[in-house]
């Protein structure tokens, strides 16, 4: 299992390595135009179709794992079994 | 003709704000099958309720069950603004151990078990512009022991093509912790967090979209918990936590693979990985979604192994020998264990007409040391399982 210091800053520069590369530095990058744009424009593409859902399971998941959270700001904690 | 409601449409233009909308409490932004983009106010109501069911269980023993109603509206306002808001009520009973999954003595263990009550609301207001959108948010959450608020404020703005959306987003939450209510020696204890959220969401091809979000959370104040044996953990955690999404379409199948990876880093020396993929497949009226979620994550650095004996059999004294000759932060919280976990899921939803929407979703989880990540996580665990299943009703008008 990864857990050392060295290799999680390894998976985080690589993430914002990711990150910096669709910011800038791939220009050409997703040139596609408003009318090619039908199929992404369905509900089955959007990443958060039921919020009510999610909210559900994130909430079980944070309540019987150690992780949470990265999907947002400005919700709050709970003292969960 | 009969319509999925995968075939309400967004338009083209608002893609890419209309995807990147936030869960959580935060992802009450939006209800997506059933609004517009995120750029433009919704020109239309929506109410969802939704039922949900849980109960996890180890080998001879169910532990908690909890039942959840949540409603949830969002309305136009004067073409230019929204407002959300939501809420829950839910009811919490059953067991959970003192220490690692030994039953013996656990919280709730007698005939009347553990019981507790949480209601939680929210109030989200969003002004809409030109290719942008400015949300601020109030949440509160209320239990016999722990009162949460929390306020939260993000931005989000697109390209001149609509193809890549910035988003920020800065949340506080203050949490107070009170067990006196019950005769429990914790009064008044208190918890800030700090998170800062960045992330991009870009148009790849006409038939992909990715996303990416870095989020910052710093905390401090009182991490213990009050339910468990020898629990003293430090007064501070930080977290780094990077998301990766990308959704893919099928033209084969008219169908959408989304998936998803998360990592977590924390200063408790945890570090997880969560991986996730979803099939969404409209069929007429109806939309399938199969799933399957992994989990794995290290054991923090002050959790400590219980005790066995020779035959592999918890060993109490032992273990409480061990506890006590530790000096400096402990825990056998189960939840601070190296383990893996896998969900299977299956969702389907129902159109009964253009603006109402029927749905039903069942999953079931399972938690052990063995589905660790590359190697066998902490010993003497029993393997936990939950299923848990939802059934909603939205509306728009």
């Amino acid at each position: 299992m990864i857990s050392n210091p060295a290799m999680n800053k390894i998976i985080l520069r690589v993430f914002t390595i990711t990150a910096l590369a669709w910011l800038g530095g791939c220009s050409s990058l997703g040139q596609v135009n408003a009318w090619e744009k039908g199929n992404l424009a369905k509900p089955m593409m959007t990443f958060e179709s039921d919020p009510l859902d999610q909210r559900f399971v994130q909430h079980v998941y944070g309540s019987k794992e150690n992780s949470s959270g990265g999907y947002g700001v400005g919700g709050g904690g709970c003292g969960c079994n | 003709m009969n319509k999925s409601p995968s075939s309400f449409a967004l338009p083209a233009s608002g893609v890419l704000l209309a995807s990147l909308v936030l869960p959580g409490l935060a992802a009450l932004a939006t209800f997506a099958p059933l609004t517009a983009s995120a750029e433009t106010a919704p020109e239309q109501t929506t109410v969802s309720v939704k039922y949900g069911n849980y109960q996890d269980s180890q080998a001879n023993w169910d532990r908690v069950k909890v039942n959840a109603a949540q409603v949830y509206v969002q309305a136009p306002i004067a073409g230019e603004w929204s407002i959300e808001a939501s809420g829950v009520s839910d009811n919490v009973s059953g067991a959970t151990p003192y220490a690692h999954s030994h039953k013996s003595g656990a919280s709730g263990g007698g005939k009347t078990g553990m019981s507790d009550e949480r209601h939680a609301g929210d109030v989200k207001i969003t002004r809409y512009l030109p290719r942008a959108a400015i949300s601020a948010s109030l949440a509160y959450s209320t239990e016999h022991d722990y009162k949460s608020t929390a306020v939260g404020l993000d931005a989000r703005w697109s390209s001149d093509d609509n193809n890549r959306t910035w988003t920020v987003g800065y949340g506080n939450s203050h949490d107070t912790i009170d067990n006196s209510y019950s005769g429990g020696s914790i009064v008044g204890k208190h918890k800030n967090t700090n998170e800062f959220m960045g992330g991009v969401t870009q148009v790849l091809t006409p038939t992909d979209i990715a996303q990416f979000n870095l989020t910052r959370s710093i905390g401090s104040g009182y991490y213990d918990d009050p339910y468990k044996n020898y629990d003293s953990r430090p007064d501070r955690r930080n977290a780094w936590i990077g998301l990766a999404r990308w959704n893919h379409y099928v033209s084969a199948f008219d169908a959408s693979i989304r998936t998803s990876y998360r990592y977590y880093s924390d200063t408790f020396g945890v570090a997880s990985h969560t991986a996730g993929i979803e099939w969404v497949q409209p069929t007429g009226r109806w939309t399938f979604t199969p799933g399957l979620r992994y989990y794995s994550q290290s054991a923090a650095n002050f959790y400590f192994d219980p005790v066995l004996t020779a035959q592999g059999q918890y060993d109490s004294f032992g273990t409480l020998l061990r506890a006590f000759n530790m000096t400096g932060n402990k825990s056998a919280d189960q939840r601070l264990a190296a383990f893996g976990a896998l969900t299977l899921s299956m969702k389907a939803s129902y159109a009964v007409t253009p603006n109402v929407v029927a749905d039903v979703k069942y999953e079931r989880y399972r938690q052990s040391a063995a589905l660790h990540l590359g190697s066998a996580g902490s010993p003497g665990l029993d393997a936990f399982k939950a299923n848990f299943m939802q059934v909603g009703l939205s509306y728009r008008f």
